[in-house]
Formats: structure tokens, sequence, C-alpha cells
């Protein structure tokens, strides 16, 4: 204040004599050759400790360019990226993007793009890095036997199927109670059964058997060696193929309610048919049988369920069998 | 002006006369009417004669014979009120009941009976095929054992008591006897004329018995006037049919409408201890599942099997098995089924034309033929409902 309204007064020509006179016990700094600097003065009563440190710049080490800009093009691939990783922009070589942005924008480019860190990636499975590997395996491995070379073949010399695992790991232990699981898995059609007997093996084979794929599996794990597991399991299988071709005193006693099929042999279906067919027949005469294949359009009929198709046949092997003329 | 006024006396003269006609009930005018009108009526009211040839062509019952097969019922309800409009009882000739006609005439009666099953989809004239083949059998000196709608005696019985000789049986005295009515009158000619007796007495009670020897009429009639015992009469008359057709005195025709109520779980009926019964305590059903046995010769079983003969929760499929359930298959087996099927396109062209022949339909737009084959998917019952309208 004291300064602009000297400046002020400095600036008016014909009192300032006067003035500067009256003002000069005020200002004690003031000196006449300040007046013609342009600088802005800042009036400091009390002297404060001026602090125009400069802060200490963080040094930061040049960004050194992506390493794939120096990568040759005939480069070997799988020394780049030997193994499994996630994706690493400054380590591919390719134009990757990915990502989602506005409307019309081209998709975030490789670097520093998350979405393309999530996915997995097979750098490390190219053509080539495989083809080396096996090259490398290849002095470990034993010729495959002769004439096994399809798998037709080979599943009718080999019907069973083991497949146990084995674990690799670092602990102060090398066991892993995994280990010891023994899966033994073959085709029912590989096993000779009559009708009872294949009806009682899968009865006590129960969900074991998968009906799609025509397959029975045992899996064991009750023992705790792997060799006794595989004992097991192959001593059921032969157990109960066996067991599936006693027929107990009460297995007669299955009545009809416990059948899971129709049978046109054990039904009043077969009586009535043949009553009529031999109807008024003379004593001792030969016995008319039912011809199979009406027993086999009423099994088809009850067990496949009503149809057009089921039921038309029907129709047709009733009048054959009754000799009903068609139109 | 004057002119179309004059057509108009005309037309309403010829209806006049038509009406007139056809209240006469001339037998031998139907017929002749019939061949000079159009082609989609037949002049072969015999159905013994029927053929391919008269496929989806309309004939005529003449109305006596209407009145002596169909007067206890036999008819779908709707079908006799149109009957009725139209003033003559026309049938159309159609597939599945050729076909259980060819079957019949070919048949060896000396073979155990066999079971002709109709099934279908509603509407679709399970009934109508089984009035066609029983004015056959009519004509043809079959006895007719007729029931035209099983599934009432288990659904809406007059009055239910418990019979008398039988535990735990249920009687429909009321129901039986009506059936033995419905018998005479179906059969009360061919009866006279075949004279046919009983083989052994029948002791009612203590004062009242039918001895052997007495007529089959007898018989009936004592069921009639006693419906105290209609329903024990039913099942000796039913027997005393059977023993007379297989030694060759007589043949059988059995229709049985809405045959597969005989086999559903439960009926409406209640016993002493206020629990639905099932079909097989009520002693009407096994005259009946009796006479479709196969141990028999001399006769022909018609039978039908009906979604609506079930109740609800029984109704999912229209199919003969699903219907009987597995005892009625049992019982039945073998037999052969018979599908009866929508309207061709002949037969629904046929109907329409009968339509407009009878003026039932009005109003022709462009294409209402189309329309209505569209809406009723050419199933007999939803067309006859749709043209009530029209």
């Amino acid at each position: 204040m004291a300064n602009s309204l000297t400046r002020f007064w400095g600036q008016g020509s014909l009192q300032k004599h006067v003035v500067q006179t009256g003002l000069r016990g005020f200002s004690s700094q003031q000196n006449p050759e300040v007046e013609e600097e342009e600088e802005f003065r800042v009036l400091s009563l009390r002297t404060v400790k001026q602090q125009f440190q400069k802060r200490r710049e963080v040094k930061k080490d040049p960004v050194t360019p992506p390493r794939s800009n120096r990568m040759a093009v005939d480069q070997d691939w799988t020394a780049a990226w030997p193994g499994p990783r996630s994706f690493h922009p400054a380590s591919v070589p390719l134009p990757l993007r990915q990502g989602f942005t506005e409307r019309g924008a081209a998709a975030p480019s490789k670097f520093a793009n998350a979405e393309l860190m999530k996915i997995p990636n097979f750098l490390h499975l190219t053509p080539p890095a495989i083809r080396q590997q096996c090259e490398a395996l290849k002095k470990f491995c034993t010729p495959w036997p002769k004439g096994l070379e399809t798998e037709a073949k080979w599943q009718r010399h080999f019907p069973v199927e083991v497949i146990t695992t084995d674990y690799l790991q670092a602990l102060p232990t090398i066991r892993n109670p995994e280990a010891r699981r023994v899966t033994v898995s073959l085709k029912l059609s590989d096993l000779k059964f009559d009708a009872h007997a294949r009806d009682k093996f899968l009865r006590l084979v129960g969900d074991r058997y998968d009906k799609d794929t025509d397959i029975l599996t045992f899996v064991t794990d009750r023992c705790p060696l792997r060799k006794q597991n595989y004992d097991y399991a192959l001593y059921l299988l032969t157990a109960c193929y066996h067991e599936s071709f006693v027929t107990e005193p009460w297995e007669a006693t299955k009545s009809e309610a416990d059948m899971e099929v129709y049978l046109f042999g054990r039904n009043k279906s077969k009586l009535s048919a043949e009553e009529i067919l031999n109807w008024n027949a003379a004593e001792g005469a030969p016995k008319v049988e039912p011809s199979p294949s009406y027993g086999q359009s009423v099994e088809q009929l009850i067990n496949e369920g009503e149809n057009e198709y089921n039921l038309t046949k029907y129709k047709e092997e009733v009048k054959k069998m009754l000799n009903i003329a068609s139109q | 002006m004057k002119m179309i006024r004059n057509r108009l006396a005309v037309q309403l003269q010829r209806h006049v006369l038509q009406m007139s006609m056809s209240t006469n009930a001339a037998a031998a005018a139907a017929p002749a009417e019939g061949a000079a009108i159009s082609e989609f009526r037949t002049a072969v009211t015999n159905p013994g004669e029927h053929s391919a040839l008269q496929v989806a062509k309309f004939y005529t019952i003449p109305a006596e014979q209407k009145k002596q097969i169909f007067a206890g019922g036999g008819l779908p309800k709707q079908y006799e009120q149109q009957i009725k409009t139209f003033t003559e009882a026309c049938l159309m000739v159609r597939n599945p009941a050729l076909e259980v006609l060819e079957y019949i005439k070919k048949a060896d009666l000396s073979k155990p009976v066999v079971r002709y099953l109709l099934y279908g989809e509603n509407g679709t004239g399970k009934t109508l095929t089984m009035a066609h083949v029983l004015h056959y059998g009519a004509l043809n000196d079959f006895l007719l054992v007729h029931v035209p709608w099983a599934p009432n005696w288990m659904k809406r019985p007059k009055e239910a008591s418990n019979a008398a000789g039988q535990e735990g049986m249920i009687d429909l005295p009321f129901d039986a006897a009506a059936w033995l009515v419905h018998f005479k009158g179906q059969n009360s000619k061919l009866l006279q004329r075949l004279e046919l007796k009983t083989s052994k007495e029948y002791v009612w009670s203590k004062r009242e018995s039918t001895p052997a020897g007495s007529t089959l009429l007898e018989l009936v009639e004592h069921g009639i006037a006693r419906i105290k015992y209609a329903s024990e009469t039913t099942a000796a008359l039913i027997s005393e049919l059977k023993l007379l057709s297989t030694a060759g005195k007589c043949k059988v025709m059995v229709a049985i409408d809405g045959y597969n109520a005989f086999f559903h779980p439960v009926t409406r009926i209640f016993s002493d201890n206020k629990q639905r019964v099932t079909p097989d305590k009520i002693t009407l059903t096994h005259p009946f599942l009796n006479i479709t046995r196969y141990d028999w010769t001399n006769g022909v079983c018609i039978l039908s099997v009906d979604k609506i003969a079930m109740t609800e929760g029984h109704m999912d499929s229209y199919m003969p098995r699903y219907l009987l359930g597995t005892e009625g298959f049992e019982h039945l087996d073998p037999f052969v089924p018979i599908h009866v099927e929508n309207y061709s396109d002949k037969e629904f062209h046929s109907y329409i034309s009968y339509y407009l022949d009878r003026h039932w339909i009005n109003k022709t737009p462009q294409g209402f033929e189309e329309q209505l084959k569209f809406m009723s998917n050419k199933n007999p019952y939803a067309l006859m409902q749709l043209v009530r309208a029209l």
C-alpha cells in the first residue's frame, strides 16, 4: 500500500518534492534507483526465511524399446517363448489387438492390455515346438507293436482298459494317495452272456454300466496300494461275471410285476392266441403255435410303447394269424 | 321383380315338397330322389352292398329301421338332432366301416369270435362307424348285443343298490332293465322268428323262476317286468346267447361303445362304506366282459375305445392299449385295431355339399370351404359344431 502510494506520488510532478520529504521517515528502504526497475517488489515486514529449495527430480531410466523390435524374422521362436507363460507384449512380435472401445475406434493394442493377459495362450505349443519335443522324446520310445495298427485291432486284443495316474511333486514324500486309484473299463459286448446272466450281471453292477456307450467301469480305491486295487477290480469283474450265471432258487418266484420287459412267452396273450388257433382241434392233434412274428409285434407294441407304426404292425400280424381277409 | 318372386315361390314349393317326402319317409322315395339330385348320395341303402365305389357318399337309413336299431341310443345326441333337423337319417360311407364290413363278410364264423376295436381321436366318427356296422348286422340276421355308451353305467347310473346274491357287488337295476328294453327293441322280430330257448332253469327267488326251455323273449320280458332281477337276467341272457350261437342256432353281433369304461380304475358309484367301487364290482360289467371273450363262435365283436369314456387324468392318448390298460389289453388280445381318422378331402367336400343341399349352410362367401377345412382340421365333430352357426 505504502509502496503504491509512493509510486503514485512519485509520478506526480508538481508536489513531488513536498510529499517525498513528508514521507521519508516511514519508508526506510526506499531508494530512488529501484524506481527505475520494472520488477514488482514485495513489501515484507517480517523477514521470512525464503524456501525456494528445488524439488529433487526422480531419475527415471529411459524406457527401452520393446524386445520384439529387435527380433529377427527367422529367429527360433521356441527359444524366445520356451514354456507356458501369460502374454507379454514386448516378447511377441505380432500386431495383436483385443478389447472393446467405443464404436468405430480400433481395438486396444497389445501394450498394457489386460484382456490379452487374461486369456490362455498356446504360444509355447506352436507346431515347430511340438515337433522339436517329439523329436527329443523319440529316442525313449519303442516301435509300435505289429498287428495292432488300427483301433479295432488293438481293442480286440486288449479289451480291458486300465487307467492309473502317477503324481510328481516337491514334497518330503514321493507318495501321493491319489496314485492308488485304479479304473478298469471294458465293453460289455466283449463278455459272453445268456439272457438270464446278462440281466443278472447288469443288476449286480448297477450304475457301473453305461447303457449308451455299452461300457462297464470299475473304479477301485479301497486298498492302500495300486497293485491291490488293480487285483480287487479284476476280482470284482470275475466274481460278478461268474455269479451272474448262478440261478438261485428264489429267482423262480419272479412275477410279472417284477419283469423289466414284456415277454410274449410268459403272458396271457400267448395262451389266448394258442387257444384261438387250436379251437376245436382234435385230441392229440399237433398244437399250433402262434407265429414268432406275432409275438414280436406284441412285444414291440408293449415294450416300445404305442404308436401308429407298431399298432399297424400288430394289426397286420393279427390279421395274418386269424386269417382275416385283407382288403 | 315379378320373376324373382316367382322363383322364390317355386323354391318354397320345392322345400315343402321335400319336407313332406322325407317326413313320409317312403323308403323308395329317398333313393330315387338321391339318384336324381347329386353325386354325394348313393341309392344303395343296404350296407352289405357298400363298397369302395360308395366311399364318401351318403346313404339313407330307412326310418323304420332307424327306429328299430337306434331307438334306445347308438347315435350321438347331436347327430340325432341333426337327423331330426334334416328329416332324414343319412350316414356317410367311410373306410373304417367298409373295412369292418369286409372282414365280417369274409369271416369264418365257425372260428372263435374276432374282436374289432375302433379307436381314434375325439369326434372322428367311431360311434357312427359302429352304427353303420350295426345297420348291416340288423339287416343280416345278427342278434344285436349293443351297448350304446358303456360309461353311462359307471358315470351316471340311475340307481345303484347292493346285489342280492353276491357279496360286495353293486347292481344297476334300472340301467340293466333299460338295456334289456333296448335289446328287446332291436331284436324282438328276430327272436320271435328264431324261437331260441333257454338251456337251464333260472331261479330268481323262492317263488319266481324261468324254467328251462322258455324262450329268450320270455326271459327278457321277465327282466324288464322285475327290475330287481334285471342285472341277473342280463347275465343269464348273455350266457344263453353265447351257448346258442356256439351251437349255431343264431349269429350274434356285439357292439359296445366306450368299451374301455369297463377297465377304468374307478367309477362314480359309491359302496356302502362310501368308497368308490371299481367297475368289476358292478354286476353289469361281467356279462359284457364275458361276451367279449374269444371262447364262443358264430359272432362278431365291434368295440370302441374312447378318450371321453375315461375321466380326467386318464385321457392322454387315444391309443387302445393306453385306454384299455394292461388288464383290458390282455382280455382283448388278439384284436384287430381299426383306426377311425378325420375326413379325407373327398369326404370333407362331400359333407359340405350335403350341408349345402340341406340348406344348413346359407352363407357361401368366397373360399368358405377352405376356411372350414382349416378351422375344423377336417374333424367331423368340429365341422358339425362350426357349421351350426352358418
